[in-house]
């Protein structure tokens, strides 16, 4: 297939909406024509060669959009996608992977708020940090992340995951305030410190910790033991992932809080030290 | 044809479609593994009294079943996707969810099976309902598996099982001297077959001693003895197909995944017997059909010899 490569040349003083930067859409165009492809821009418009040095290459793989530079600027990318695969050598904007069905996505460096939001399938990559309602919900709608492999392999910020619904969310290091906040169900992995009312309202799902938080929320209970098959299948589908979580060990039962008792309580929080 | 001066006779196994599936139950020791695949594989002999045939397929390491705990494989088939629902659910919500430390999982990948799909069957979605509220549903993967909490902890089953058409009532007839020939070749063929994948033998020990016609004297009976291969009614049976040498015939049914799986099992217990020979009183070889009409699968005995006797010489 084809390869397209966007290299930064002028950074925008103003945001600009990549929702049609989309791998299978650009194979099907020269890269002439991608130059001239207007995208949104807040209240204005831009053209992609107005910002990019556009280069295509045709080779054996699948579609894939290769951004060379630092895109902080650029929202959406990744929205909607469904096949193919982009990279970006550099950090996004917001709403990074907004919706996304299927495909690779791989950012190098940060993304910003909204991160893999509402997110439905692919496989969603940060080098760097994400910001505030990563796999989370636009606010008014009831469900956040339902599929897809999220992983960050820096730290989120507040609100991770809120409303995720299923799906896989890893973070390597720290996450913010209300992590796994109003969780329908899904699993959340976080290496390292939690802010302030983890799992807030969480109904079921399961939030799994390297490190003990600094105090278990009130409304969360023991949750006894015996859930040894099911903590063996999680670590098996971890193994491939990024450390610690691949490296959890099937015969090591975590510690197990059920919660949030304040709602349906069904949830659980795993808490596995070395 | 004679192998080993075993007449093979020119005959045909004649076969069915079928729906089956694998489940793979495993357990905290390979003990309540096989106690669980026991149990659940009991009464499973044939679908017109059972409902299902069913068979433990093969054991499995810790290394081949996805919570990395021993396990055994099992094959159920039914002569329909309804009725092996309904046994899945009944055998696995009597026999596995009762059975300590046990968990169950659907057996066959969609992606690699060479039998074609068919609709999958409930698993877990109908027996989390014992889980009385407390039950959670986990996907991990593309997989969902319902967690039910029982006494020794939890219940974990995949939601549902794959199922596949495949092929039932493959039948290899052993026509010997006596009864401890008879047995001996039986015995022989079934454990020459259990080391092939996709196959079970579902009978007690693999083997069977009443074989069945279509149809009886009584109205009521859809079946009846096979009267044409019962050494006591050689004198008797105008169909009789024994002669005075034979003291004993004992049969093997074969059900497989896929035609190929049940030919090759045939084909095995072909070789395992022929290599025993007339010398150990095995006298021929037969199979069962209704002329040809009822069954799509028709298996051959002389073509599947062919790579017996190809082998041999």
């Amino acid at each position: 297939m084809t390869t397209i490569t966007l290299r930064v040349r002028n950074a925008p003083g103003f945001r600009i909406n990549a929702d049609r930067l989309l791998p299978a859409a650009l194979a099907a165009l020269s890269a002439d024509e991608i130059g001239y492809l207007v995208l949104p821009a807040s209240n204005e418009s831009c053209a992609v060669g107005d910002v990019f040095d556009v280069s295509r290459s045709d080779d054996e793989t699948d579609p894939a959009l290769v951004i060379e530079g630092d895109v902080h600027w650029l929202d959406r990318l990744g929205a909607k996608m469904t096949q193919g695969c982009i990279d970006v050598h550099g950090s996004a904007g917001d709403y990074t992977g907004f919706r996304m069905a299927g495909g690779m996505l791989r950012i190098d460096g940060d993304a910003g708020h909204f991160t893999g939001c509402q997110m439905k399938g692919g496989r969603l990559t940060l080098g760097g940090n994400a910001g505030d309602f990563t796999a989370g919900a636009l606010p008014g709608d009831m469900e956040g992340m339902t599929g897809g492999t999220l992983t960050v392999h820096g730290n989120a910020g507040a609100r991770l995951a809120d409303r995720m619904r299923r799906g896989l969310v890893l973070v390597g290091g720290d996450a913010g305030e209300c992590a796994a906040s109003r969780l329908v169900a899904g699993t959340i992995g976080i290496a390292g410190k939690t802010g302030a009312n983890l799992g807030y309202g969480m109904r079921r799902g399961t939030v799994l910790l390297a490190q003990a938080p600094e105090r278990i929320p009130p409304t969360f209970t023991d949750g006894g033991r015996g859930f040894d098959v099911f903590w063996r299948l999680l670590t098996r589908s971890l193994a491939t992932e990024l450390a610690p979580f691949s490296g959890f060990r099937a015969d090591t039962l975590p510690r197990r809080y059920a919660g949030d008792l304040a709602v349906d309580g069904r949830g659980e929080v795993l808490i596995v030290e070395s | 044809m004679q192998i080993n001066e075993t007449l093979i006779d020119d005959t045909f196994a004649e076969a069915f479609p079928m729906k089956a599936t694998r489940l793979i139950i495993t357990a905290h020791t390979p003990v309540w593994a096989q106690h669980a695949a026991q149990s659940l594989t009991g009464f499973a002999t044939s679908v017109i009294g059972c409902g299902c045939e069913a068979g433990i397929e093969r054991v499995l390491t810790a290394d081949e079943t996805p919570d990395g705990r021993p396990g055994i494989a099992v094959l159920m088939f039914a002569v329909s996707t309804k009725e092996l629902a309904k046994q899945v659910e009944r055998r696995v919500g009597q026999c596995v969810l009762t059975c300590p430390t046990t968990a169950v999982f659907s057996g066959i990948d969609p992606a690699t099976s060479r039998a074609p799909l068919s609709d999958n069957a409930p698993l877990g979605s109908g027996l989390r309902f014992f889980g009385d509220g407390w039950q959670i549903s986990k996907m991990i993967g593309d997989t969902r598996y319902w967690r039910v909490p029982v006494m020794d902890g939890e219940f974990v089953c995949e939601e549902s099982t794959v199922t596949v058409k495949a092929v039932g009532g493959g039948n290899l007839l052993f026509l010997a001297r006596d009864t401890d020939s008879a047995l001996h070749v039986a015995e022989t063929a079934v454990a020459a077959m259990r080391r092939l994948p996709n196959v079970i033998m579902p009978f007690p020990g693999g083997v069977v001693r009443s074989g069945s016609k279509v149809g009886s004297k009584y109205a009521a009976a859809p079946a009846s003895t096979n009267d044409a291969f019962c050494p006591t009614l050689t004198g008797l049976s105008r169909k009789s197909e024994l002669d005075a040498d034979v003291g004993c015939v004992l049969e093997i049914v074969i059900d497989g995944l896929t035609d190929a799986d049940v030919g090759a099992a045939m084909t095995a217990g072909i070789a395992a017997a022929v290599e025993l020979g007339r010398a150990a009183g095995v006298l021929r070889i037969s199979a069962g059909n209704y002329g040809g009409k009822l069954g799509p699968y028709h298996f051959h005995l002389h073509q599947l010899a062919a790579d017996v006797a190809g082998r041999r010489a």
